[in-house]
């Protein structure tokens, strides 16, 4: 009965199991070098990527110079650039055992589940047998691993995470770079009184708020306290949780958001920033080329300036840690994984950081630099710089740390809470309740 | 005439014949699902780990222990009042009007049904900018020439006008539709009928309320059965423009159980959220039915 259900759930998803071989085989999946014969053919990765970006053009580039001397390999890849969809999509074939030879994914407790099953090749191993595991930034490849240090995906990016500002909207208000997180609230009530709508945010994405409940507690007890809190080991009511809970009211009254923000987008938010609306912007590295080169309106380009995540008094963590994440990381099949795989990784792998470095971007090892492009402004190396002197802790993104019903559940109550709708003590109440029914599901 | 006297020899193989393969693929494709539903409700499933009889323990928690569940379902019955307001009253009205119209009819009918085919994606984007507050958008900048200042608000993400806001989209898309319907069959309705009770005086409210509603009243059932389901079944606008937010204020049971399936990887609780839409549609229409046809009984 139950593989009479697999098939009908890998029926609703056919398109997409068209594109994507489901090998039978079951290999061990810490059997990082297969023996045998290179048999070209099709491959497939199922990633979430801006289909025009930087990682999909190198990726197809090598994977057509891989065929030059391996005729009939071809690499497909089928990009869901919306992670909420994307996710679906990954889930839905997982539950049908249809997972393409590679395919993306964050640390996520579905994540460890599969990898738990020995669907998803080590990637520590993996790495080492190529030899290039050296040559990552150790915080590229920790952004990736499980809590027990494993590590089964395989990093493309590294982005530094900033608060961009506009000096002169700053500087109208009366108010200086805030120098601790818990200045923000006053900060933004001086801009709220001189008309300037402090912050901008994409609501609708619900990440980028949920980025905000995050830096309390990583000041205050450092990157273990969400780990905790995941598993129902610490709660919301501890002095960590309850800090970052009142900082977020606070920053609700103090009106820091701009005005029904829970309905704005990713590009409403930035434009806001860009066109000298808001005064700060919250957001990564990857948006380098829209903030630091003469992309930028004229207006406001020598206004905009960043800072790093403030610290607080007594803060456990230090102002060179923040989140620097390596984005969405590339899992390896473990039961289509074969010599062809393998011998393509290997090709890819030791070309993609120099090809990756020459676009801009950070990459996610150090064995490359960094080319800056000819139209950036200052700003943008002095934003390259800081993944040099990086500490060893990073702040991690709450929503690749909560399973999957409690995360959800959190994003709408922040929104409550940021808004003013319900207190910190209900939110207490809710969440914790919410960590106690679905964290045990997740983390056995 | 040849057809005629062989028809009713062959008439019962071949509607059958002509019949069974509709009937397979409904079965494949609407009686099928709803039944593995109804199975997998029973089950705790995450999608890829061993599935486990849980009895009636998803029915339990979604009845008892489960307050998004009740909050997803009265917003649900609210926004199905407010589409069925829009569609069928503002069909009705509209279509009424429309008869007594002597010129530019297809204009107007044109102008109302385009909604219907303007893709919903579109029509979600289209309103998040009508309701922004910031930046300014339609609505909110309208409200502000008339004076009407206090009644500015992101409409969106206020918690007590965000269901309503949600809904009004999706009944505004649809009117047209019902209205060309309506519109058809009050075409329907006998001229020396409305003539004659004109001749015995009788005002317009009196000639619709007697002689054109019991008229269109099978059409009337059939567009209420129409747009109530559609109404229950409502999702694609909500969860494009709020995903069901702030918190649960637009959570629909459509956009619950989706959530539940495919963000939470929960299979077994959200086929139970779905078996009971199933039941709810079916209730729903059972309702219709007897209240209407009562009335025309009565």
């Amino acid at each position: 009965m139950k593989n009479m259900f697999r098939a009908a759930a890998a029926a609703a998803v056919t398109a997409l199991a068209l594109t994507a071989c489901g090998g039978a085989s079951s290999t061990d999946p810490s059997n990082v070098s297969p023996t045998g014969e290179i048999k070209a053919r099709e491959i497939s990765w199922l990633l979430s990527r801006p289909a025009d970006g930087a990682v999909i053009n190198i990726m197809k580039k090598l994977a057509d110079d891989y065929a030059k001397d391996h005729p009939g390999f071809e690499l497909n890849l089928i990009t869901t650039p919306d992670r909420p969809s994307y996710i679906q999509k990954l889930e839905t074939l997982a539950a049908a055992n249809k997972l393409p030879e590679l395919f993306d994914t964050d640390a996520t407790p579905f994540a460890q589940q599969l990898a738990k099953q020995g669907k998803m090749v080590d990637a520590e191993k993996l790495l080492e047998s190529l030899d290039i595991y050296d040559n990552y930034r150790p915080g590229a490849l920790d952004y990736q691993r499980f809590d027990d240090g494993s590590l089964y995906m395989i990093p493309f990016q590294f982005e530094l995470e900033f608060i961009w500002y506009n000096k002169a909207l700053l500087e109208k208000a009366g108010v200086a770079v805030p120098t601790s997180l818990d200045d923000i609230p006053a900060m933004c009530t001086a801009l709220r009184s001189a008309g300037i709508t402090p912050i901008a945010i994409d609501g609708q994405d619900q990440w980028p708020l949920e980025r905000y409940i995050a830096y309390q507690p990583f000041r205050e007890a450092g990157p273990e306290f969400v780990q905790k809190l995941k598993k129902g080991e610490a709660k919301f009511s501890d002095p960590a949780g309850q800090k970052t809970l009142n900082w977020m009211a606070e920053l609700g009254k103090a009106k820091c958001f701009q005005d029904g923000f829970s309905a704005q987008g990713y590009s409403d938010a930035q434009n806001q920033f860009t066109s000298g609306q808001a005064a700060m912007y919250n957001i990564g590295t990857w948006e380098l080329p829209s903030l630091a080169t003469d992309k930028l309106d004229p207006a406001v380009r020598n206004d905009i300036d960043f800072f790093t995540l403030p610290t607080t008094a007594g803060s456990v963590t230090a102002a060179n840690e923040f989140v620097s994440p390596s984005g969405i990381g590339m899992a390896v099949n473990a039961t289509t994984y074969d010599p062809l795989v393998s011998d393509f990784l290997k090709f890819a792998l030791e070309k993609y950081p120099a090809e990756y470095a020459a676009t801009g971007a950070l990459s996610p090892t150090t064995d490359v630099e960094t080319v800056v492009p000819a139209n950036a402004t200052p700003l943008y190396q002095k934003a390259l710089d800081q993944a040099d002197g990086l500490g060893s802790k990073q702040a991690m993104p709450w929503d690749t740390q909560l399973d999957p019903t409690t995360n959800g559940r959190l994003q709408q109550e922040l929104v409550l809470l940021v808004q003013g709708n319900i207190t910190p003590e209900q939110f207490t109440e809710t969440m914790d309740k919410a960590i106690a029914q679905n964290a045990p599901k997740f983390f056995k | 005439m040849q057809s005629n006297r062989m028809l009713p020899n062959r008439s019962r193989t071949s509607v059958l014949v002509f019949l069974l393969p509709p009937l397979l693929l409904y079965g494949a494709a609407v009686l099928f699902p709803i039944l593995q539903s109804l199975f997998l409700s029973f089950f705790s499933w995450n999608g890829i780990s061993d599935m486990e009889f849980v009895g009636v323990d998803n029915y339990v928690r979604m009845f008892v222990a489960d307050d998004i569940f009740w909050r997803a379902f009265l917003n649900a019955l609210v926004y199905l009042a407010i589409c069925l307001v829009l569609q069928l009253g503002g069909a009705l009205v509209v279509a009424s009007l429309l008869t007594s119209l002597r010129r530019g009819r297809e204009l107007i009918k044109t102008l109302y049904l385009l909604p219907a085919v303007i893709s919903t994606v579109a029509i979600a984007f289209l309103f998040v900018r009508i309701y922004s507050l910031e930046p300014v958008g339609l609505l909110n900048q309208l409200f502000h020439w008339m004076g009407l200042g206090s009644l500015e608000r992101p409409w969106l993400s206020d918690v007590n006008t965000v269901l309503a806001a949600v809904s009004a989209p999706e009944g505004w898309r649809f009117t047209g539709l019902y209205m060309l319907i309506i519109y058809a069959a009050l075409l329907a309705v006998p001229k020396e009928l409305e003539e004659a009770a004109v001749l015995d005086g009788a005002s317009r409210w009196t000639l619709f309320t007697k002689i054109r509603f019991p008229y269109i009243r099978p059409v009337w059932i059939t567009t209420t059965i129409m747009a109530t389901t559609y109404g229950l079944r409502g999702f694609d606008i909500p969860y494009l423009m709020t995903n069901g937010g702030p918190g649960q204020s637009s959570e629909l049971l459509t956009t619950y159980m989706y959530k539940t399936a495919f963000t939470s990887t929960d299979f077994g609780y959200a086929s139970t959220i779905s078996v009971f839409i199933v039941v709810e549609c079916l209730v729903a229409v059972g309702l219709i039915l007897f209240l209407l046809k009562r009335k025309a009984d009565a």
